[in-house]
């Protein structure tokens, strides 16, 4: 009965990070680009079965849908030497091969067409797992396949799995660059009203701060998507190690959100890595002990977020809540140490209406898997910062909307066909989200957005003091 | 010199002497040879005496040391025999004046000694004999021995003893003589008993045997003379004193013969038995020495004023002298005898040594000899008991008891020491080593069913030499007994430790109990729990824990736990605690681990038992968690679909709201608990108990440290998760709050299950109103009261939801206020557990100090 966890990949840049993700966990678990077991992989301790089945032949096969609807990247991924790796039931290209067009009203209703055909797939892979924990959605929500049809997908698993977990992969575009996609700002909308509404978990992933990251940290001029895509790829399998690693606590997706996301509608996650390094990339090797490396992840240069807050604004953005999921050689003692020491300096700013702390889970490393380092981290955050990636969004939504460009190509497809009502919907469902995000930097969350008529809350006591009247809004 | 012929035959005699001592001169020196004999002449009639005493035994004596001294102790044997012969011969032709005879020869020995370097040794002698005044005594055993020649057969007894008082004696009528004869018959008239009768007295009564006139007066307890007897008070005096020899030969002998006596039955023992010998041995020394003075008491004893001419003669006063030594020595036999009399063993040793302590050589000596016979059982056994791990101990003398006890606890219980057999000249730690050493061997023979000890054995034995054979060791020897005990333990210690770590596999289900009994095992406790729940949640009597194996079997089979050693798991039991009436599955749930020979020493029954409620606290902490986590699954993110409600305004918005943020906050705070108690269980208590068993568990050497150090790390555990006595009123409260948590559950499924239900029924109104088509979730809705909302409309609805909101939001406040008030009591505690430290875990849960912040505020 392992927690079996069913993976998505959806789009271009869905099955890129996808593919780069199989990668990583192949070489973590021991298993050859074939899907056999290599030789040396006989320490066991790990657990496959929850992202890989074996079939008859004993071969591993991952537990991963591929959808895209034009063959480019899938043909590639085809044509790799991974090839023999996936399921090839579970690829689902769509026939006319035209893709979305970069149209999210255009991949929403492509996917709503091809939903039978899509569902049967999952379908099956749910019906092959004992008892299935949740979903993975790996897209980007700025394109037109992985965000439209991804939402349509985030949609139909609600309505469906409603008592399953569905995590996304979110790959946020690069907003510091003019984007080929300049209908990116819409399609941007659309998917976070469903990843707002219709996703437990958001892990963001900011190309701003990925291109950043590769540049500054690590020193690349230039880089590629396939180099960005090995820093997804190591984020996505860091987060599941206490999954795939069993140990004391986190061993299931549920347990290890459910801490982390406290308030249902903030469930938007940072990611920090450390130390980063790039395939084949010669790295200077760095001391790594627990608290270097739960420092480091506290550092904005080392997270996977871009803030676009202004200087005022970040000082008052707070953690929810944080967890670091430590790798290597790890002795626990020192764990509490650095945990002293991060408060002593007040390196972290926690929200004040409610308890919170870092927690820390400790996990394997793979031992087929050679690092420089001893010890790596990775954060997983719930900041409130965030929410000013969402102005963001919001604010080139609004620039765009005021000029009323491209909406055409939306109104083309049925859900925009009567009014745009749509886009106001997103529209707002994000405002509120951002509120909510604001909110939480008050102390006084827990009387955000309430009147108060009937004195429920004065009235009686609370556990939390008393309020100043004039801060409950 | 009595007669003239005689006088002329002397004078004959001596020149003849002068002559052919002096013939190897030149023949012109005859002037010398004359001027030799007038002097010799001259110094025979002269009146010198020697200036000491005469005494024939002091002087043979004094020939013996002298030899002794010179390192010629086998010439002085030789001696003393020839002087031996010598003195026995009597009769005709036999030398008198033996004392003048032995006084010449040393007196020549002494001379020659004095002068070794010059090459005349006679004229030099002569000379230098006559200048350092020798020579008259030489002379005058020559005189000596020409007069005896010359009074050959002549009865002396009254002048024949002369010697040195030759000249006295020449002259019997001396008024000197005439004095002490005098007094000697004053003396006898004193006394009715003669000396030499009550000398003998004295020796029988050394030999416990009353004499004629010296017995056993048991009031007096001793010997003495009797009353009725007329004796000088002195003499009564000096005989009761001679007589303590006898009395505590008594004594000894009376000890060593009732032991003997009673050798078959079992309370001498062993050691008993060698103290009987070692004292039998030195009481045949003593009639050894008795022998000889009977011997000597057959001589008469002379009358003060006479010569003695019999050779050795006892009195009284002699015999204290005799009796000085082994006086001595009895008297610490009898000490020894009155104060092991009612010990035995190893004890008896230790009594034994303690006199042993002693300044006197001649005591110390004696002891040594003693000790070295008392203790070879003792050292013997010691022996046996650390190489071959034997007790042969039928008397119970050992200090190591051993008692039939069943294989689980034969370390724990099958042998101890015993206090009062340890002899103190076997310290403590080495009376302890002792007793683990053979205790190891025991443990690897009967729980180990290992042979391999031997080998280990042999290699300390012949790592020590060859002071192992059977009785090679002895008292004085404890270094040696202690190099063998160090090194016998070293190797079957380590033999031990090997056999538990590798064959035993002993750190793996260390491992493996972590693991399943204290939850490290994260997949397979939750799969555990997932299965089992359902079950557990029914009433304890009603459980079948048949099917509750089965279900943990599924739990490893489908866990990462199916890797492990089938073995481990094979171990890993259901057990149901008893249980009371009101009793769920949750309550009486709980894993066991069958250790079995020989881990069961170290996992006895109570390490069990404390295993069963660390097992049961972490149980029920994962349960709380996982209740949680339920309820995070019922309010996860993409379930808050309730447009319904947010749309709606006033009242019922705002309930819905804060109804919601309430349930989320109060979850938070709850999981924000249970979590960091969880991180401290694992990070402050379970890891670090574990690396530093760990670390223990590398540097134990024997058996005992391994035992201590998991009962160190057990206890650790304990204390740390608050299960120890101390924190039991906390542990209470931590309790309450689990249950308020369970509790909270209850009401927040409620909530949303209500809150989905308005959703439901507000879509299905809206369909309602289009056409009534029942709902699948209605006709799912049950008896809860969210059933009996009949659509009555919208407004009725809303109403309903008011209420109900309401409502659940009463209960959840009930629940908070209960809960942050149980929490501040936990929280206020946690700093008064001075014995344990939980700051880590105040630290944790108060990291961003929002507590601190809250009772400030307060």
């Amino acid at each position: 009965m392992p927690r079996e966890i069913i993976t998505l990949q959806v789009g271009q840049c869905g099955n890129q990070i996808g593919m780069e993700f199989w990668k990583q966990l192949c070489l973590e678990h021991g298993i050859s680009k074939d899907g056999i077991l290599e030789d040396f992989a006989t320490q066991g301790g790990d657990r496959k079965d929850v992202f890989f089945y074996q079939a008859d032949d004993q071969h591993y096969i991952p537990r991963a849908l591929l959808i895209d609807l034009e063959p480019r990247v899938i043909n590639a991924i085809q044509n790799s030497e991974y090839r023999n790796l996936y399921n090839h039931e579970n690829i689902f290209v769509a026939d006319h091969g035209g893709g979305a067009g970069n149209n999210w009203a255009s991949g929403y209703h492509q996917g709503e067409q091809v939903q039978e055909d899509i569902m049967d797939m999952v379908d099956r892979e749910v019906d092959g797992s004992d008892s299935l924990e949740g979903f993975v959605l790996c897209h980007s929500i700025a394109g037109g396949t992985g965000s439209g049809m991804g939402s349509y997908l985030l949609e139909t698993l609600n309505d469906r799995y409603s008592k399953k977990l569905v995590q996304t992969y979110s790959v946020f575009p690069n907003q510091s660059e003019s984007s080929d996609v300049v209908v990116q700002p819409y399609n941007s909308l659309l998917t976070l009203k469903r990843l707002t509404l219709n996703a437990d978990c958001v892990v963001v992933l900011d190309n701003t701060a990925l291109n950043k990251i590769a540049v500054e940290r690590l020193h690349l001029t230039n880089p590629t998507f396939a180099q960005t895509n090995s820093l997804v790829s190591t984020v996505m399998s860091a987060s599941t190690t206490t999954l795939r690693y069993p140990g004391y606590m986190n061993n299931d997706l549920v347990g290890l959100l459910a801490s982390l996301i406290p308030t249902p509608r903030c469930h938007f996650l940072m990611t920090g890595y450390t130390p980063l390094t790039v395939e084949r990339q010669a790295n200077v090797i760095r001391k790594t002990t627990v608290l270097d490396v739960m420092r480091r992840l506290l550092q904005t240069k080392n997270i996977m977020v871009s803030s676009h807050a202004r200087t005022k604004e970040a000082s008052q953005a707070k953690y929810i809540s944080i967890l670091n999921i430590i790798q290597g050689e790890v002795d626990p003692t020192q764990v509490h140490e650095s945990l002293q020491r991060i408060r002593e300096r007040k390196l972290v700013n926690f929200i004040e209406w409610g308890p919170a702390s870092i927690q820390v889970a400790l996990s394997r490393k793979s031992p087929y898997v050679q690092t420089a380092h001893r010890v790596s981290g990775l954060m997983l955050a719930s900041h409130t910062s965030i929410r000013h990636l969402f102005s963001k969004c919001l604010s080139q939504y609004e620039k765009l909307r005021k000029k009323q460009a491209f909406l055409d190509n939306y109104r083309k497809f049925p859900m925009f066909q009567d009014d745009l009502s749509e886009f106001d919907e997103s529209r707002e469902v994000i405002e509120s989200l951002v509120d909510e995000y604001k909110a939480c930097e008050s102390p006084d969350y827990i009387k955000w957005g309430m009147e108060d008529p009937d004195g429920v809350l004065t009235g009686e006591g609370n556990a939390t003091g008393s309020v100043d009247p004039k801060l409950a809004v | 010199m009595e007669e003239e012929p005689n006088n002329n035959k002397v004078f004959d005699l001596i020149r003849e002497l002068v002559v052919r001592l002096l013939s190897n001169s030149s023949p012109t020196q005859s002037i010398d040879s004359e001027r030799a004999l007038k002097y010799a002449m001259r110094i025979l009639s002269s009146r010198m005496t020697p200036s000491i005493s005469i005494d024939e035994a002091s002087m043979v004596e004094s020939i013996k040391r002298n030899l002794v001294n010179e390192g010629k102790s086998s010439d002085a044997l030789n001696f003393a025999d020839l002087y031996n012969k010598f003195s026995s011969k009597s009769g005709p032709g036999s030398v008198k004046n033996k004392w003048g005879l032995m006084y010449m020869l040393k007196v020549i020995s002494e001379d020659r000694k004095k002068d070794k370097k010059s090459d005349s040794r006679v004229s030099s002698g002569f000379f230098a004999s006559t200048v350092n005044g020798g020579l008259p005594a030489l002379f005058d055993d020559l005189n000596e021995n020409s007069r005896k020649t010359l009074d050959n057969g002549k009865s002396s007894s009254r002048f024949g003893g002369g010697g040195g008082v030759l000249l006295i004696s020449k002259d019997s009528e001396n008024f000197r003589d005439l004095a002490f004869r005098e007094f000697g018959n004053l003396l006898k008239e004193e006394s009715e008993v003669l000396e030499g009768v009550l000398v003998r007295d004295v020796l029988y009564t050394c030999q416990g045997i009353d004499g004629k006139y010296v017995k056993f007066d048991k009031n007096l307890d001793g010997y003495a003379v009797g009353d009725s007897v007329k004796v000088p008070r002195a003499t009564k005096v000096m005989v009761r004193k001679l007589c303590e020899l006898g009395w505590l030969f008594r004594k000894v002998k009376g000890y060593v013969s009732e032991c003997m006596d009673r050798f078959p039955a079992e309370d001498v023992g062993t050691v008993g038995q060698a103290f009987c010998a070692a004292l039998q041995d030195e009481l045949s020394e003593h009639y050894k020495l008795l022998a000889v003075l009977e011997a000597q008491s057959m001589n008469p004893i002379p009358m003060v004023s006479e010569a003695t001419s019999t050779g050795n003669y006892l009195s009284l006063r002699r015999l204290l002298v005799w009796f000085a030594e082994p006086m001595v020595l009895m008297r610490l036999m009898a000490v020894l005898v009155d104060s092991c009399k009612v010990l035995r063993g190893g004890a008896m040793a230790g009594a034994i040594h303690n006199h042993a302590q002693h300044g006197d050589p001649l005591v110390q000596e004696f002891m040594r000899r003693l000790l070295r016979r008392v203790c070879s059982p003792l050292f013997e056994m010691v022996r046996s008991w650390v190489l071959e791990g034997e007790l042969d101990d039928i008397f119970a003398e050992f200090f190591v008891l051993g008692q039939p006890v069943k294989a689980e606890s034969l370390w724990r219980e099958g042998y101890r020491l015993h206090g009062g057999m340890l002899p103190s000249f076997i310290s403590q730690s080495l009376a302890q080593r002792i007793l683990r050493t053979g205790k190891s061997i025991n443990f690897l023979r009967v729980c180990c069913e290992d042979q391999g000890w031997a080998d280990a054995a042999l290699e300390a034995a012949a790592a020590v030499g060859t002071t192992t054979r059977r009785g090679g060791l002895g008292y004085g020897e404890t270094d040696a007994l202690e190099a063998l005990v160090i090194e016998a333990a070293k190797r079957i210690d380590k033999h031990l430790m090997d056999v538990m770590y590798k064959r035993y596999k002993f750190k793996e289900h260390c491992l493996t109990i972590k693991r399943y009994l204290l939850l490290g095992q994260g997949d397979f406790v939750q799969y555990l729990m997932d299965i089992v729940g359902p079950d557990l949640s029914e009433p304890a009597n009603t459980i079948s824990s048949f099917k509750l194996a089965g279900l943990l079997e599924s739990a490893i089979r489908s866990s990462n736990a199916q890797y492990d050693d089938p073995d481990m798991l094979d171990r890993l039991r259901v057990k149901m605690m008893p249980h009371g009436s009101g009793d769920r599955g949750w309550d009486v749930f709980s894993l066991e681990y069958d250790a079995r020979v020989p881990l069961n020493t170290v996992f006895t029954e109570s390490v069990m038992a404390q295993y069963l409620r660390i097992f049961n606290f972490l149980w029920k902490l994962r349960r709380v968690e996982h209740t949680l986590i339920g309820a995070w699954k019922t309010m996860k993110p993409n379930r808050i679909t309730s447009h319904f409600l947010t749309k709606q305004e006033g009242a019922v918005k705002q309930q819905f709201v804060s109804t919601l943020r309430r349930c989320q906050v109060l979850w938070v705070e709850m999981n924000h608990f249970v979590s960091n108690l969880q991180y401290y269980i694992m990070f402050e208590v379970l890891e670090v108990s574990w690396a530093h068993f760990v670390d223990e568990m590398e540097a134990a050497k024997d058996l005992d440290d391994l035992l201590a150090a998991h009962d160190k790390y057990l206890d650790s555990i304990v204390e740390k998760s608050l299960l120890g006595e101390r924190s039991h009123s906390l542990f209470k409260t931590l309790f309450v709050l689990f249950d308020l948590i369970l509790q909270f559950r209850s009401h927040a499924d409620r909530l949303y299950e209500g809150i989905h239900e308005l959703q439901a029924r507000t879509v299905d109104h809206s369909k309602s109103s289009r056409g009534r088509t029942k709902s699948r979730l209605k006709s799912n809705n049950e008896s809860s009261e969210v059933g009996t909302w009949v659509s009555g409309g919208r407004k009725a609805l809303t109403q309903r939801a008011g209420e109900f909101l309401r409502d659940t939001r009463k209960d959840l406040e009930v629940v908070a206020k209960e809960y942050s008030s149980s929490l501040e009591g936990f929280i206020s505690q946690l700093p008064l557990q001075q014995h344990v430290d939980l700051k880590f875990l105040l630290f944790r849960l108060d990291f961003t100090e929002f507590y601190s912040r809250t009772r400030l505020k307060k």
